[in-house]
């Protein structure tokens, strides 16, 4: 199953770059060898943002972006399953929490509205996406590791304590869920 | 009315937060608008070499990160004093023009597409671009996700990367364009023309056909008379990537045309207590407050403000529209606020139209895109007209290159005040003596803003992701009486 693993956020907008590291560290851990797939195969090839422009066909890449909507959408094309990583502000968790859903288990708060003043969200995009027939994967199969967040909004490349120790447990959640078939 | 004080704690962060405060009539006695703000990037920047503020920069928004990267580049430029020989000029605009294309497409499609081809009034859930597509037809969502292609496609060729381009540097770029690269170019922005010229037919067809948008457009609801902004090349034609920031007055009369360098002298900030975000406004003519008129120093940076700035388009097809614009429209400048998705449209086409005769430019693919600066650098300016707004950087550096201070107006910034007044006079002609607030009432506050295709990317980043636009609507007591969220949660 060509499966694509994307951190997500600001590389130098404190907790916002979360997502990077994460997705940095399951790189590391999936070069490191001796990890399976559930279907048995080793990932092969591992891309990253720098490189992105000649795709293997490798089990699991893994990419670091600072996109939304309809430019994540694009990125998705030809993939039939998706991690994305990403720091949260719900402002209601303890900083730090790491939970992973499916997509489609969020209501698609923006379906009549802009998600930004720029852009249409995630969902919305996929829709449009498939409406052109674009090979995309199902919402089902676009899984979020999401790990709360405390500063987002001051220009720093460094994560809040409680936030980095936060690492290891959103590592073993992106690891799990690879070794999973949904 | 009471006196309205607002806490600092309800200077919400992460929130497009609109204050709507009604009189004992019910009528609107004042609004707010609070925009958020990211904090920290001149302390970040401090101490680093200035050659990575290009790349730097363009993480300050998610949303047009080529405007910065290119406003950056050009202000290493002037800190080393450094002029970029015309072939890396032209592979910097052309990657830019490309941008442009990617850029305007996605909000005519994605954002203001949805309030004139489905209607403010349409059903919540079809005002998308997925309600756009089942309108007009599928071949058009084909054709929105093409045009974006060859537009990321141009910027990876020219910057190394897409959307977070990383070729430039003080004196040009790191790389040039090979022959077959450049042919590759050409077509694609060809393509781009005709897909430009769809998208106007479309606008003609589905807004100017329809009265009841024109009237719309030409209401008084979103119409104000202000100053307005643009960068213009010699001829004092719109530029995006180079030239002079040219200002004309509401009767369409130059007031001032500064180099970069300069905007310190004709630009100044005002500062209000309810918000973070500061109001630029023109020096020279004053701060007086959130009004219209010739005696208020509140200026515009839009499309629309860019065709008001200026005497026309450098492009012929763009020009005919450009013409056909303020004919239909009534004159110069225009002030009708709605038109700015059309001068969009007309942008769309000078970048499409831009980016082919710099593809087919003899000297593209010549391998003179660099000077190696030999001054010491010092401090420097650098501004290009962002999508949504003249965009300014200013960088002073010590004589080893580190930077030591650093200065930005983005675009929306400039638009700040302007945008505050209109949601305010939306706000005002649409609840009147205490209305009940419906769903397109809330829409044509939202179209408001929208108009201006405000930077909130940046603030939004983090999941779940949308911008949770919040209207509280308070008597004259300052109770809230109604919140009204842009979608349910």
């Amino acid at each position: 199953m060509k499966t694509l693993v994307i951190g997500l956020g600001n590389p130098i907008l404190g907790d916002d770059g979360v997502g990077w590291k994460v997705a940095e560290e399951v790189e590391k851990r999936l070069a490191g060898g001796g990890w399976q797939m559930a279907d048995g195969n080793t990932p092969s090839a591992i891309s990253h943002q720098l490189s992105a422009t000649s795709h293997q066909p490798s089990a699991i890449e893994v990419d670091c972006l600072s996109l939304g909507g309809l430019s994540l959408m694009e990125r998705l094309t030809g993939y039939e399953r998706v991690i994305l990583v990403d720091s949260m502000f719900t402002g209601k968790k303890p900083i730090g929490s790491v939970i992973t859903f499916a997509l489609d288990s969020l209501p698609d708060l923006t379906a009549g509205h802009s998600a930004s003043a720029h852009d249409t969200s995630l969902r919305n995009a996929l829709n449009v996406g498939r409406s052109m027939n674009l090979p995309l994967p199902t919402d089902d199969q676009v899984q979020v590791v999401a790990i709360e967040a405390q500063n987002v909004y001051d220009f720093s490349q460094e994560l809040t304590p409680a936030v980095a120790a936060a690492l290891p447990q959103a590592v073993d959640a992106v690891l799990d869920l690879l070794r999973t078939t949904v | 009315m009471q006196r309205i004080t607002i806490d600092p704690i309800t200077r919400l962060e992460g929130h497009g937060k609109i204050e709507i405060f009604l009189d004992d009539a019910g009528n609107v006695a004042n609004t707010y608008f609070q925009i958020p703000e990211l904090r920290g990037f001149e302390r970040f920047c401090v101490g680093r070499p200035v050659e990575e503020l290009p790349l730097l920069t363009n993480r300050i928004c998610g949303v047009c990160p080529e405007a910065h990267h290119m406003a950056a580049a050009k202000a290493t430029d002037a800190v080393y004093h450094v002029e970029v020989p015309r072939t890396g000029k032209m592979l910097r605009e052309l990657l830019y023009s490309a941008f442009y294309v990617t850029d305007h497409t996605t909000h005519f499609y994605a954002l203001a597409g949805p309030d004139f081809v489905m209607g403010p009034d349409a059903p919540v859930a079809e005002r998308n671009i997925l309600g756009v597509i089942h309108k007009v037809g599928l071949e058009i969502g084909g054709k929105v996700i093409q045009c974006r292609k060859y537009g990321h496609t141009v910027v990876e060729m020219i910057g190394g990367r897409k959307v977070h381009p990383c070729t430039s540097i003080p004196g040009g770029l790191t790389k040039g364009i090979t022959e077959e690269q450049r042919k590759e170019i050409e077509e694609m922005g060809k393509w781009a023309i005709d897909f430009a010229l769809f998208s106007l037919k479309l606008f003609n067809d589905i807004v100017l056909g329809n009265k009841a948008y024109v009237d719309l457009i030409l209401g008084d609801v979103y119409t104000h008379q202000t100053y307005y902004m643009g960068t213009v090349d010699e001829k004092n034609h719109v530029n995006f990537y180079d030239g002079k920031v040219r200002v004309v007055d509401p009767d369409g009369k130059e007031l001032v045309k500064y180099a970069p360098k300069d905007y310190a002298e004709n630009i100044a900030e005002h500062v209000e207590p309810w918000t973070y975000l500061k109001f630029p406004y023109l020096k020279k003519v004053g701060w007086k407050g959130f009004v219209d008129g010739k005696d208020s120093g509140v200026y515009c940076a839009t499309p629309l403000s860019r065709l008001n700035a200026a005497d026309g388009m450098a492009t012929p097809r763009a020009q005919e529209e450009y013409e056909k614009f303020y004919k239909t429209l009534g004159g110069k400048p225009v002030h009708q606020r709605l038109a700015t998705h059309w001068a969009r449209l007309i942008e769309l086409l000078y970048a499409a139209e831009r980016w082919v005769e710099l593809a087919t430019d003899p000297e593209i693919t010549s391998s003179n895109y660099h000077a190696i600066p030999t001054e010491k650098p010092t401090e420097g300016v650098g501004i290009v007209e962002a999508p949504r707004g003249t965009l300014t950087h200013h960088y002073w550096t010590d004589e080893r290159g580190v930077v030591t201070k650093v200065n930005l107006i983005v675009g929306t910034t400039n638009n700040y005040a302007p945008i505050s007044m209109s949601i305010n006079k939306a706000a005002r002609n649409l609840i009147k003596q205490g209305t009940v607030v419906t769903e397109p009432l809330l829409n044509m506050v939202e179209m408001a803003f929208r108009i201006y295709d405000p930077c909130f990317g940046c603030a939004t980043h983090s999941l779940p992701g949308q911008m949770p636009l919040e209207v509280t609507i308070r008597n004259a007591a300052g109770e809230p009486i109604k919140v009204l969220k842009q979608f349910v949660d």
